[in-house]
């Protein structure tokens, strides 16, 4: 278990490791001149090309890439992800403001994903094959193909326009933090509440199943106290997948909203070419990768010996 | 595939015939604008209404889905393409070339797709790629974003296929290493990465319009739903049709797709696309058998 763990950590940090290495060398290729861009921001049209070269040289923008990544690196890991260039804020700075309100994001839509997917599914096989198991899987079906900018939007129009419930941009109170919530875990849940309902079925027809019902347990104690442990495992899997693709919810919704957190600061980022701020958020959206992928791992290991054992080639 | 949904397939198809022949659908110019017509409902004259510019909202609908189903194709065949070319070498090579490239393929994997895709469209926007259109930025983008899960599920079914007898008996026969991958083991995998992608393309539908939709995509004036929904947003008080409209239209193409992934689970092949290949080989084997009863019979 111990030697498992430690290789699922250790490939973790290589992963982390070799997937910065690649947006760095992608993200410091590109702009073609950063330091002309930084003299352009600075200076306006007055850059002229021996700022260009000094700026270039202060950078250390002539040295190898090897070397660059490894002094990106070096101060990476000390917290120093460089200065945006949108901003001019030290990215540290710009991370400890936003990064409470993405969390608080995901957060939220990850207990309402969580709490929603479990009850659709288990109503869904309680019911199963009956009217409300036809509904909500309709429902799911229809909760996995709504793009969540449109959810949004129909959120806004409807609690907003039509109800004047909500103000439509900006968080005030529990109220506003709703619609955000909403947004982002209507997909993750559509998807889980599937993934509940099909292996509840498939853990249904399984002898322990019919055991318990031989035993002259009610329907609903096998579903909830035999059934429903034994899902814990694709649940769990499905839902770490589920829960980092939410980080796309939180770009979208952060945008719809008008919330300043890490994904809306991502994209504009990319629309003003601030590769220091887009490098630094790609490297804040690798490792929150990365790590939930390795919790999910581990906790998986945890709850099913059989995964504890290294896998046979 | 005798029992297979056929009728599934039917919205999955509209979609694609009105992209197909979105010209001879549109009942105007979609960039063409009419300032004495803004913001209208719907009438005999615009079926749909007009948006903020007095397009018509009808022929920008239409010509949406035609720009939808260019860039998803290119990006699903490119993707494809890439994908089993990488995947099917590593797992047929094996050893440390194999290593490399699966070590490639779980780096790709590290951020979702669109994520990527987000950060591609950040690198090309920088001057060395000013060469490119935004348009083909985008397909690109999401094509170096989308074939690494091709390249993982290519690479599992040619390991898987490479475990069988047969493949052993065709080498004992003195088979070249190109006669086996194209006769034997190409097949197999086109089959299943092909059906993955059909299920798939609903999720790029999404990709493209979510890009478009984060100003990153699509740029006007070419028509586009993400976009539409975009810029009705401004005008979301005015005339919310305009935001409901093209979000209606993506959620009936991406529903339509997901259906058709649905109709193939059910057919349990995503429990192979998951890795799980016993499901499916013990499939195919049933089909064998029943097969060679019904010719016994």
């Amino acid at each position: 278990m111990q030697r498992m763990f430690m290789r699922r950590v250790g490939l973790a940090l290589l992963l982390m490791l070799a997937a910065t290495a690649l947006t760095f060398w992608l993200v410091t290729a590109a702009p073609g001149n950063v330091a002309a861009l930084i003299a352009e921001r600075a200076a306006g049209a007055g850059a002229d090309g021996e700022m260009i070269a000094k700026i270039a040289d202060d950078l250390g923008l002539n040295d190898p890439l090897p070397v660059r990544y490894a002094r990106w690196l070096g101060d990476a890991l000390t917290g120093d992800f460089g200065v945006s260039l949108r901003t001019g804020k030290p990215m540290a700075e710009e991370f400890a403001e936003r990064i409470p309100m993405t969390l608080a994001l995901l957060a939220g839509g990850g207990v309402l994903a969580l709490v929603l997917s479990l009850a659709m599914g288990i109503a869904g096989a309680a019911s199963n094959g009956g009217i409300v198991d036809r509904v909500l899987h309709g429902l799911a079906l229809v909760g996995a193909s709504t793009p969540n900018f449109f959810v949004a939007a129909m959120l806004v129009i409807v609690f907003s326009v039509w109800l004047g419930m909500v103000p439509t941009f900006g968080v005030a109170g529990l109220t506003s933090w709703l619609l955000p919530w909403i947004t982002i875990a209507l997909f993750p849940a559509s998807v889980l509440a599937r993934v509940v309902r099909v292996n509840l079925q498939d853990t249904m027809s399984r002898p322990f199943a019919t055991t318990g019902f031989a035993k002259g347990l009610t329907r609903s104690a096998v579903l909830l106290r035999e059934a429903l442990p034994n899902i814990a495992i694709p649940y769990m899997t499905t839902f770490g997948a589920q829960f980092t693709l939410m980080i796309i919810g939180a770009i979208v919704v952060e945008r719809v909203f008008g919330l300043n957190g890490v994904g809306a600061f991502f994209i504009e980022a990319i629309r003003f070419r601030d590769f220091i701020g887009m490098q630094a958020i790609l490297t804040l959206f690798v490792v929150f990768f990365v790590s939930i992928n390795l919790l999910v791992d581990v906790l998986a290991m945890l709850a099913d010996p059989r995964l504890r054992r290294p896998r046979k080639a | 595939m005798k029992n297979w949904p056929w009728a599934i397939l039917a919205p999955a198809l509209l979609f694609v015939l009105i992209g197909l022949f979105a010209p001879w659908i549109m009942t105007h110019d979609p960039a063409s604008q009419d300032y004495s017509a803004l913001l209208k409902g719907p009438s005999g004259a615009h079926w749909l209404g007009t948006d903020y510019l007095g397009r018509d909202m009808f022929s920008r609908i239409i010509g949406g889905a035609r720009t939808s189903l260019v860039a998803m194709a290119f990006v699903l065949v490119a993707a494809l393409a890439i994908g089993v070319v990488i995947g099917s070498f590593a797992g047929y090579v094996g050893g440390k070339t194999e290593l490399v490239l699966i070590s490639v393929i779980d780096i790709a994997l590290a951020l979702p797709s669109l994520v990527i895709a987000l950060a591609l469209m950040g690198v090309f926007s920088g001057e060395n790629f000013s060469w490119m259109s935004d348009y083909w930025k985008m397909i690109v983008a999401l094509t170096l974003a989308w074939w690494a899960n091709y390249a993982r599920m290519s690479r599992a079914v040619v390991v898987a296929e490479l475990q069988q007898p047969y493949i052993e008996a065709a080498r004992v026969m003195g088979a070249s290493h190109i006669w086996i991958f194209t006769r034997h083991i190409l097949p197999h995998v086109l089959g299943l990465v092909v059906v993955y992608a059909s299920a798939d393309a609903g999720a790029l539908v999404l990709a493209i319009a979510t890009l478009s939709f984060l100003g990153l995509g699509v740029a006007p004036p070419t028509p586009e739903w993400g976009q539409m929904l975009v810029d009705g947003m401004s005008y979301i008080e005015e005339n919310p049709a305009l935001v409901i409209i093209p979000g209606l239209a993506l959620t009936a193409v991406v529903v339509s797709f997901n259906l058709l992934g649905e109709a193939f689970a059910l057919q349990k092949v995503p429990r192979a696309v998951r890795g799980r290949f016993l499901a499916r080989k013990k499939a195919a084997r049933a089909a064998e058998d029943a097969a060679r009863k019904e010719v016994e019979a």
